[in-house]
């Protein structure tokens, strides 16, 4: 009798053990799981922020309509930062501490993440940044930080390798040199250096430029073939428009700061003056891409008026990495199980991203394969193929 | 000589637009002895009604440039009566406050009422884009016309204050507000003119300025600040200074960063501006009026 009561004991102790460890994380019940997410959901940051969340919210109904994960429907908790350091941290805090989340999708603009990194830090929720990319939100890694967006390291490193793949001899750099330009131009000279190449011209140019005629002569003189532009919009676009308007025509690589080659064109304003313009994407569609016809669909049922955009991406490909680490934990979720999966996660392909998804337990930019998009003048936008780096 | 020419020609096309913006700062402090901090969000805001009247409402580039000027005196003298006129007795330190106040309110609005559309706003050019050729210098053609423009603002802004009555109290109450006064000049009406002028020029400048850039809520504060240099430069009082200013400005950069590197861009005017200081610290064209005894 005793030897017969042992096997169901044990299951009903194993259970209750599970149940009570289950009842005691917070953000799960036994039918739902509790995510927050943070950025802008007004201001100008939005784009990095209310998008992408979007773009988490349709992958979410698509699982929940589906069953959920492990029978537990996902539940999204929105939080805003305005793009706001101090609004960055509160929001975590009232995620973690009033909404109390099991885990944590988000991050739009890099200053806001950065500033909030300790908090996500010591508050241990699983954390998927989805557009961020400050080096110092994953470098150096927080055992629960984790990031789908292509850091800005790995944008600069992506940057030289392309432009070596294309054959490139003399390669220069403009560069902005605020915290945003630095941020990548550090890490550009270092790959650099680690190639062994020195800069053929090394320019700057001001973020509110109006005129880069110095800068193209200089560049020019130098006998650059390949310039690599740690620059915004508005700078690359003078740029660009003073090259055409003095003859020169380099192979011309943005980051994703220019992260839509059609407003740039447009922005630009002369005819053919981006046709050797190339520019790095996070994720390996555009929105027109009738492979994202799903997705567009999905969104814009969802939240009238929107149409979809390649932030709507961002938070769809992180979502679905999101998805699969919460699958991967199992039945039995905690938050150390979720932190292990992602740092388990090797080659995971999503429906958005160019290169599969990797991190491990040292590395938690799991997204090191950015894409380059370009524009023919007047034309579609296509993407030309991705460069893995970093790994 | 090729270089030295491409670069005289943009330092002068960017210190034309500095110029211009050095006007208004010197028109209304010339009249009121308040420097105007608001200025570059005069010329961001109707830098943005100018676009909004061009590319939203698909008016012409010249209607487009008139009604934004308009709307740039309006908004000027809008100011005056709302911000500056109730505290105009009060000390300069709350005046020039109440400018950058102003500032911040434009900034704001022009965020709620343009923000959202893209990141950067472009004009389409009034030219061809293509560049031509005068003699063996590549020009783009909406360089010139912003030149040529400019020229003319000037030019009438220089007739305005030299032929007209209205140009003419305002030089007056510049030179002595009381006297003025007690001559029968309504200085009051005087300020509200010269507030209104101030933000017309910005808006010329502005709607000038756009199809060579692209615009955006913080586009004001650079153009200001070399604005601002061009007029400490010229004088703050002086109108032909405000002009030179500009040009020097604009050139100084251009060739610093063409012949010496572009990280010295930046640096270079301000460098200009203090050894010109140092040696005559009234400014290029103002000078001290003696007192006689």
């Amino acid at each position: 009798m005793r030897k017969r009561l042992a096997g169901p004991t044990t299951l009903f102790a194993a259970a209750f053990v599970v149940s009570a460890a289950t009842a005691q994380t917070p953000g799960i019940t036994a039918d739902t799981i509790k995510i927050g997410t943070f950025g802008a959901l007004t201001g100008p940051g939005y784009l990095y922020g209310k998008l992408p969340m979007n773009g988490v919210e349709v992958v979410f109904d698509e699982i929940n309509r589906a069953g959920g994960i492990h029978g537990r429907k996902l539940q999204l908790v929105r939080e805003d930062d305005r793009c706001d350091p101090t609004a960055a941290i509160g929001a975590v805090k009232k995620l973690v501490e009033q909404d109390q989340v099991f885990a944590i999708i988000g991050g739009g603009c890099s200053n806001a993440t950065f500033a909030a990194k300790d908090t996500l830090e010591a508050s241990k929720v699983p954390t998927l940044i989805f557009a961020s990319v400050h080096d110092g939100i994953t470098t150096p890694p927080a055992a629960n930080i984790f990031s789908t967006a292509t850091t800005s390291t790995i944008e600069s490193q992506a940057q030289l390798a392309y432009a070596i793949e294309q054959g490139a001899k003399k390669i220069a750099i403009i560069s902005m040199r605020d915290s945003w330009g630095r941020a990548r131009y550090t890490p550009l000279i270092e790959a650099f250096k680690a190639k062994g190449i020195t800069p053929t011209a090394d320019e700057e140019l001001s973020p509110d430029a109006n005129d880069a005629t110095a800068q193209v002569l200089r560049l020019k003189a130098a006998g650059a073939d390949a310039v690599l532009m740690l620059l915004y919009p508005k700078p690359a676009a003078i740029f660009i428009r003073d090259a055409q308007k003095l003859g020169f025509k380099p192979l011309s690589l943005g980051q994703t700061g220019i992260a839509d080659p059609a407003a740039f064109e447009e922005q630009v304003g002369v005819p053919g003056a981006t046709a050797n313009f190339r520019t790095i994407s996070q994720v390996r569609y555009t929105p027109e891409d009738p492979k994202m016809d799903k997705w567009r669909k999905l969104v814009e049922a969802k939240f009238p008026g929107d149409r979809l955009s390649v932030y709507n991406l961002f938070g769809i490909g992180s979502a679905e990495v999101l998805v699969e680490a919460l699958k991967r934990a199992g039945k039995d979720l905690t938050r150390e199980k979720v932190v292990d999966a992602f740092a388990n996660m090797k080659d995971f392909a999503t429906e958005v991203y160019a290169a599969p998804i990797t991190c491990s337990a040292t590395d938690h930019r799991c997204n090191k394969g950015p894409a380059w998009m370009a524009k023919e003048p007047g034309g579609p936008i296509k993407v030309l193929g991705f460069t893995v780096v970093g790994q | 000589m090729l270089l030295f020419s491409y670069l005289l020609m943009s330092g002068i096309t960017t210190g034309a637009l500095y110029a211009l913006v050095a006007l208004g700062i010197v028109v209304v402090n010339k009249a009121t002895g308040v420097i105007n901090f608001a200025q570059g969000e005069f010329f961001m805001f109707t830098g943005f009604v100018g676009w909004m009247l061009h590319v939203q409402f698909g008016m012409n580039y010249p209607l487009s440039f008139l009604l934004a000027v308009t709307v740039g005196f309006l908004l000027g003298t809008l100011t005056d009566r709302i911000a500056f006129r109730p505290i105009a007795k009060t000390d300069i330190v709350s005046l020039v406050l109440a400018t950058v106040g102003i500032g911040f309110i434009l900034k704001g609005l022009a965020r709620v009422i343009w923000g959202g559309k893209a990141d950067y706003l472009s004009f389409p050019p009034i030219t061809s884009p293509e560049p031509i050729m005068v003699g063996s210098l590549m020009v783009i053609p909406q360089q010139l016309a912003v030149l040529a423009g400019t020229i003319i603002i000037m030019l009438i802004f220089a007739a305005f204050f030299r032929l007209t009555r209205a140009g003419k109290m305002m030089q007056a109450t510049a030179d002595n507000s009381r006297a003025a006064l007690l001559v029968g000049i309504r200085t009051d009406r005087i300020y509200t003119l010269a507030f209104g002028t101030g933000a017309a020029i910005a808006a010329a400048a502005a709607v000038l300025t756009a199809p060579l850039t692209l615009l955006y809520p913080d586009i004001g504060f650079a153009f200001f600040l070399k604005g601002f240099a061009a007029a400490v430069l010229g004088g703050l009082t002086s109108l032909p200074g405000a002009v030179l200013g500009g040009l020097i400005v604009g050139i100084a950069e251009s060739l610093a960063g063409g012949y010496i590197h572009s990280s010295v861009m930046e640096l270079s005017p301000f460098l200009v501006i203090m050894i010109v200081l140092v040696l005559r610290p009234t400014g290029l064209l103002s000078f001290r009026k003696a007192r006689r005894v």
